[in-house]
């Protein structure tokens, strides 16, 4: 048999698969029952990318499957392949969605993970763009050996390379005590082929959520998932046509397959590739994606990759805990004169791991000394707010928190390794100084453990930080020269330009003011440039000439103006990554808060994703506008509205995250006390979903929205 | 399939029609004009059955007449006079050859001419047994270069170049006693077998005929096109702009045309120089702009990024911009109408060789020994001629389309290595290549060259063909006035990947290439041949084996037909869109479109309807698929 007609012929199989799929669905439900998977804004994505389909019924796969068999044409050419790879994929997705007709978690109580959330494509917009993602890889059925498997699979991981898992393997990876899941960047997609098309769909929905490509557009989409997502596709032999005919899609996109099946596949350059020794593939699949990924060497005896980062630490498992809330414990960056500092000097005063008892809490102060020319002493809080990720990345640490407030676990295994505190230094040594080498010249780390040093050290580092509290407190916008663009997210979401002020945060959280200023001044032409405010067009709003101008310039033309204060005029775009979103909510004439961790409904009738889904891929959408969370406290949110009087709703967990700061705004603008208080949340409503009872809510509640001006 | 980006012919015959109406203002004619004046061609002579080698005629092979005075029929004459056509081309090709061999040949470290790419120079020395190990570069160079002289006249032996084939061409070759001798002997011996009295047997014209063409492909061509990548410098990718517009409205504008590059290297040289820049800004000009027509600019432009303004029914166009201040011409496909032309505008028309001597020039004969000051001269004339520009006749048509040009066999083994990967592949083979085309992801590729010819809407079967060819995933590599047509076009602009199957424009992406390769210049076709011979190679099938072929849709001149030849001889079948005036035999048109494949695995195919011609291509290479069982 030709080369591609292997691939018709495992297309039309797959075909054949989805269709007695929904015959048997329709048989079971019928045809007028509701097609929907779970958690997202675009229901059946591949179907509403490739061909703008929108399926609500289960009637509606009907039509989807007409539309596949005609994607088969046959043709000996390479546009009939991708279109019968594409096809095979969409074909795929019906079989999968069938799975999902009455239920939400048709793979609950299985290692199996399924359909991918939108917030799940959302949550790694920033690691993409930052390249702590450089990857993806599909790995298709077994490898040779369960040790094979676990080779790649751990590999992928030291390289931050994102493991999607489909078949057998997932077996191999189980019995060889893979960690899986979506936080450790390893997952078991699903047991057979067609479970594919769920990272299929997670691929075309980041083009729509961050690339704002319309359903139906195909060129937008090919040209979108080869250029800005560097997928790959592992296949281990034997390949047969089903695989084959998804592989053609995975090409179509623009990600190449390697495989160790010698027999009857043939080789296309950058395309598919035969690579007969498995412990090679990642090497040759990296070179085939163009993936470069640079490697910090850091002197410890554990693995260190971004993969590690949401890896959770258990207490059964831990050897010691560094803990904040019980101990006096603080981690500090402090800017010293390069002659104080003697480079790579990494000091433990008091007694190490191997002097506590096992699985006890203890004390721990962090400093680290950093200098350099050009250090401005802003930038402080700055390298310090990454020690979080830094240490992350260990395998076997765990840190969550900040300043005082930290938590450190350190595993067992880790511990069995030789890992000791030394080693906490290393990382924060190779890391901060080798992200910022373009101005830290030295950087030194002194860990401290006694308690009563710690105790001393604690009061000093407080001091330190209420005085960067008052610095950061009198940086306004008003005060501050420049603003700053972060265009980052660019490589996904190639019109959307971020304008960070000192009042207002970039949408992901991930950038202030003076994290865009770091940057700015570590890579000059980087993401981050400067944009000076001088000529003011509307205060009010918030809107510059000059803020203007450079959203036109880094935008490449697609936006002319925006406003940085305002919802309902020219509001800021979004990439995709957003924190929180909020929207309009007509009836009170106020905004609705919600957040990606949040899944349930809000009083929009909508869930996150489907808020999220209005606005996205640098559009502007007037009455939505994606934003950090800590934007909220901010005297210039939604200030052209009237500020932070106007929301009206907010998960309950936000609320609690903000309340201080909430407060504290609302007190200085409003003279209102504990206005958390007045927020409704889904915990005050019976029907979260009823706009009709949050304005019953807000009237009880005494709300400041219910005596302002209508907005509309 | 919208084609927006690219130049369509009708804009670029707009052009021409405005350039004209200047031509009608001043009182100069036209190719358009004097074809119009030509009538209809004699129908007796177009059938190749007009025989005048003796002066008993000439004679007519008419229905009523089937036998010359001496008793030739239709097959004999016809045959006589094909194989004297490819004889024409096979000459002009190689002495083309030769004259830069004897560049080579006087080459030196301080002399006008030095060695730009002496690891070339080493691996043809290697290739020919020539000791290479602590030898000054230009000792190795001129014994080069006197073995490769050799090759014109030795008395013995075939030609060297003839072991670059894989070896079962080679024995095909041999066993058709179709290996060429000395390739001035081939020449001769085509003339004394036409000479009255000698041959009459459409076989052994035939066979000559072939012959003589590989004489040229692998003797004469390819001396031209190894030595000049030695003196000059191998070409790799280089952008470039082309069509009339690459003309500059405020620059003093010289033309290089022709088609030996040992003349162009130094006007380009000189047109740099801070000297004559200054000159030409005293002049009122603001600066110099060298630009090329016909094949000379395909040499510059393909080492230097020189922009090619044109190919070769565009010679009188950029005269009647009215911008031109110099038309400086070397050899080959200058119409003597330049002269009378020259002189309706401020325009030099500047002849340099002794093989091409016309009326209304200025002669400035270009030595070797006398390149640079003969160089010199020619500038500064262009240069001093910019004042004497008749404002009112300049009109440079708005037409500009991006290029990159400049992929010689080197290139293209350099670009296959950015795509193989360092962890399966081995790096410089033909390996990617061969597997796009065995996938089916590239269905096949065609080598499109030859002239314009007025019988054929200019440009049009070239650029229509090309766009049929890449929508249909097949890559296409030009040379020649072929290769200029795409350039000017917008079929050489990587963005032109867009346009071409899916197949064809992902390989266009990840390899960062345009859709149409530019190869080079006519003499360049050789290079054609060794790619081919690469490709048999690493995939280990025989050339005629590949899903490849030739195509000239508007040639014109005996080089073309010399071409044909070789490339047919060579194992690649050949598509050509008019006929090399053999209709008036069937047993040459039989032997030509039909038995010589049986000697050499192609044949020639003439159609032409141009739809159809595309047609049968890609079915030709669809049939080498099947045959191949990919």
């Amino acid at each position: 048999m030709k080369f591609f007609d292997r691939i018709f012929h495992g297309s039309n199989d797959i075909f054949s698969v989805a269709t007695k799929a929904v015959d048997a669905a329709i048989a079971e439900h019928g045809e007028d029952a509701t097609m929907a998977m779970p958690d997202t804004a675009y229901n059946m994505s591949c179907q509403l990318a490739y061909k703008g389909q929108k399926v609500m019924k289960l009637k509606d796969l009907k039509t989807a499957l007409a539309n596949i068999n005609e994607m088969n044409t046959r043709e000996q050419r390479t546009a009939a392949i991708f279109k019968a790879g594409i096809g095979t994929a969409m074909a795929g997705e019906i079989i999968e969605a069938c799975k999902y007709v009455n239920t939400a978690t048709p793979y609950e109580g299985t290692k199996y993970h399924g359909h991918f959330s939108d917030a799940e494509v959302r949550e790694l917009g920033v690691p993409l763009v930052t390249n702590d993602i450089p990857g993806f890889v599909v790995i298709i059925d077994p490898a040779p050996s369960e040790k094979e498997a676990a080779d790649l699979i751990r590999g992928y991981q030291e390289r931050g390379i994102f493991v999607f898992l489909v078949g057998d393997i997932i077996d191999q990876a189980e019995a060889m005590g893979i960690e899986m899941g979506f936080p450790v960047r390893v997952v078991a997609v699903g047991p057979e082929i067609w479970a594919v098309s769920h990272v299929v769909s997670f691929c075309v929905r980041a083009a729509m959520i961050f690339g704002a490509i319309e359903g139906g557009d195909w060129d937008g989409f090919m040209e979108y998932t080869f250029v800005r997502l560097h997928a790959f596709v592992n296949a281990f032999a034997p390949v047969n046509d089903r695989t084959l005919a998804f592989g053609a899609g995975a090409v179509a996109m623009g990600f190449p397959v390697i495989t160790n099946d010698m027999n009857y596949i043939r080789p296309i350059p950058k395309t598919i590739l035969l690579q007969p020794n498995t412990k090679d593939f990642i090497e040759t699949s990296l070179e085939a994606r163009d993936i470069h990924i640079k490697i910090t060497k850091i002197d410890i005896p554990v693995a260190y990759s971004t993969a590690f980062e949401g890896e959770i630490i258990r207490r059964p498992d831990m050897q010691i805990e560094i803990d904040g809330s019980r101990k006096d414990c603080f981690e500090l960056v402090e800017i010293k004169d390069v002659k104080e500092i003697e480079d790579h000097s990494i000091q433990l005063f008091g007694p190490d791991i191997d002097e506590i008892t096992p699985g006890s809490k203890m004390e721990a102060a962090f400093i680290v000394e950093v200098g350099g020319k050009n250090v401005s002493p802003d930038f402080a809080s700055v390298f310090e707010r990454k020690i979080h990720a830094y240490l992350n990345c260990a395998s076997g640490v765990m840190h969550t928190g900040q300043r005082d407030m930290i938590r450190i676990r350190i595993s067992k295994d880790d511990f069995d390794n030789g890992f000791r505190l030394k080693h906490l230094g290393e990382i924060l040594y190779a890391k901060i100084k080798g992200d910022h080498d373009a101005i830290i010249e030295k950087c030194q780390v002194k860990i401290y453990t006694d308690p009563a040093k710690c105790k001393e050290l604690r009061a000093y580092a407080n001091d330190v930080f209420n005085q960067r509290d008052e610095r950061l407190g009198s940086l306004t916008d008003e005060t501050v020269e420049n603003f700053y663009t972060c265009i980052l997210c660019q490589s996904f979401s190639p019109s959307h330009v971020c304008i960070v002020t000192p009042e207002r945060l970039g949408l992901c959280g991930a950038v202030s003011w003076l994290d865009a200023k770091a940057s700015n001044e570590l890579d000059p032409n980087g993401a981050c440039q400067i944009v000076p405010h001088q000529k003011c067009i509307d205060e009010r709003i918030g809107a510059y000439e000059d803020v203007n101008e450079a959203v036109k310039k880094y935008s490449n033309g697609a936006l002319e103006q925006v406003s940085l204060y305002s919802i309902l005029e020219d509001p800021m775009t979004s990439c995709g990554c957003f924190e929180c979103i909020c929207g309009i909510e007509p009836m009170t004439s106020g905004f609705v808060i919600t957040t990606r961790d949040h899944v349930g409904m809000t009083p929009l009738g909508m869930t996150f994703s489907e808020m999220a889904s209005m606005t996205g891929g640098g559009v502007q959408t007037p009455g939505y506008m994606g934003h950090g969370k800590h934007f909220i406290a901010s005297k210039k949110f939604l200030k052209a509205e009237g500020g932070i009087a106007r929301v009206v709703w907010m998960p309950a967990a936000l609320k609690e995250q903000l309340a201080e700061k909430i407060n504290a705004t609302a007190k200085d603008l409003y003279g209102i006390d504990n206005y958390v208080d007045m927020i409704p949340d889904e915990n005050d409503m019976q029907d979260p979903g009823d706009p009709a009872e949050l304005y019953e809510i807000l009237a009880a509640k005494g709300h400041p929205v219910l005596g302002m001006e209508p907005l509309i | 399939m919208s084609w927006d980006v690219l130049i369509p012919n009708e804009e670029m015959e707009a052009a021409t029609s405005r350039l004209l109406e200047t031509a009608a203002l001043v009182g100069a004619d036209s190719y358009q004009a004097r074809n119009a004046a030509q009538g209809t061609h004699c129908k007796i002579g177009e059938q190749g059955l007009c025989c005048r080698i003796c002066s008993m005629g000439p004679c007519r092979i008419t229905p009523k007449s089937p036998r010359g005075v001496c008793g030739c029929d239709a097959d004999g004459v016809v045959g006589r006079n094909y194989l004297r056509f490819t004889a024409g081309g096979s000459a002009t090709h190689s002495d083309h050859g030769r004259s830069i061999a004897m560049t080579l040949y006087r080459s030196s470290a301080n002399g006008n001419y030095n060695i730009k790419d002496p690891e070339k120079l080493k691996r043809i020395a290697d290739e020919w047994d020539i000791e290479t190990e602590d030898r000054d570069i230009y000792d190795i160079a001129h014994e080069v270069a006197l073995r490769g002289l050799e090759e014109f006249g030795k008395p013995f032996g075939r030609l060297r170049f003839l072991k670059r084939a894989p070896e079962a061409r080679q024995k095909i070759w041999r066993d058709n006693k179709l290996s060429p001798r000395a390739i001035d002997r081939e020449v001769s011996l085509s003339l004394h077998m036409t000479h009255m009295g000698c041959s009459s047997m459409p076989e052994a014209l035939v066979h000559q005929s072939l012959r003589a063409g590989l004489a040229d492909g692998w003797g004469g061509s390819m001396i031209g096109t190894e030595f000049s990548d030695v003196l000059f410098g191998t070409p790799k990718p280089v952008d470039t702009t082309a069509n009339l517009g690459v003309m500059e409205k405020d620059m003093v504008n010289i033309v290089v045309h022709g088609h030996d590059p040992s003349l162009s290297e130094m006007v380009v040289y000189y047109a740099n120089d801070p000297e004559m820049i200054a000159l030409a800004k005293k002049n009122g000009a603001s600066g110099i702009n060298v630009c090329g027509v016909c094949c000379t600019s395909n040499e510059v432009a393909m080492r230097h990024g020189i922009p090619m303004a044109g190919n070769f029914l565009q010679q009188e166009n950029v005269v009647l911009t009215g911008a031109c201040e110099a038309i400086v011409v070397d050899v080959q496909c200058i119409f003597p109408a330049l002269g009378p032309l020259s002189k309706c505008f401020h325009t030099k028309f500047i002849t340099t060789s002794n093989v091409a001597r016309m009326p209304d020039s200025d002669f400035i004969e270009f030595k070797e020994s006398t390149a640079a000051e003969n160089a010199k001269q020619i500038v500064e004339l262009a240069v001093e001629n910019f004042k004497n520009r008749k404002p009112e006749l300049i009109h440079i048509p708005n037409l500009v389309s991006k290029a990159t040009v400049g992929y010689s066999v080197e290139a293209i083994y350099d670009t296959l290595d950015t795509v193989a990967n360092s962890h399966i592949d081995e790096f410089q083979t033909m390996i990617p290549l061969i597997d796009c085309i065995r996938s089916g992801v590239i269905r096949g590729a065609v080598a499109m060259v030859g002239c314009n010819n007025p019988k054929v809407r200019p440009d049009y079967a070239h650029i229509e063909l090309m766009k049929k060819l890449l929508a249909n995933d097949i890559l296409v590599i030009v040379s020649g006035c072929s290769a200029q047509a795409a350039a000017k076009a917008g079929l050489m602009d990587k963005e032109a990947g867009k346009y071409c199957g899916e197949g064809l424009k992902r390989v266009c992406r990840l390899a960062n290439i345009p859709p149409v390769l530019h190869m080079g210049s006519c003499v360049d076709i050789s290079r054609m041949m060794i790619l081919a011979s690469d490709i048999a190679k690493d995939w280990r099938i025989e050339i005629s084996d590949i899903p490849l072929v030739g195509c000239a849709p508007e040639w014109m001149s005996e080089k073309a037909v010399s071409i044909g030849n070789y490339v047919v001889a060579t194992g690649i079948d050949t598509f050509l869109g008019i006929d090399p005036y053999t209709d008036g035999s069937k047993g040459i048109v039989g032997l030509l479109q039909g038995d010589i494949e049986k000697w050499v695995g192609a044949k020639f195919y003439v159609e032409k309807d141009i739809e159809k011609l595309g047609d049968k291509m890609i079915e030709r290479i669809e049939e080498k698929r099947a045959k191949i069982m990919i």
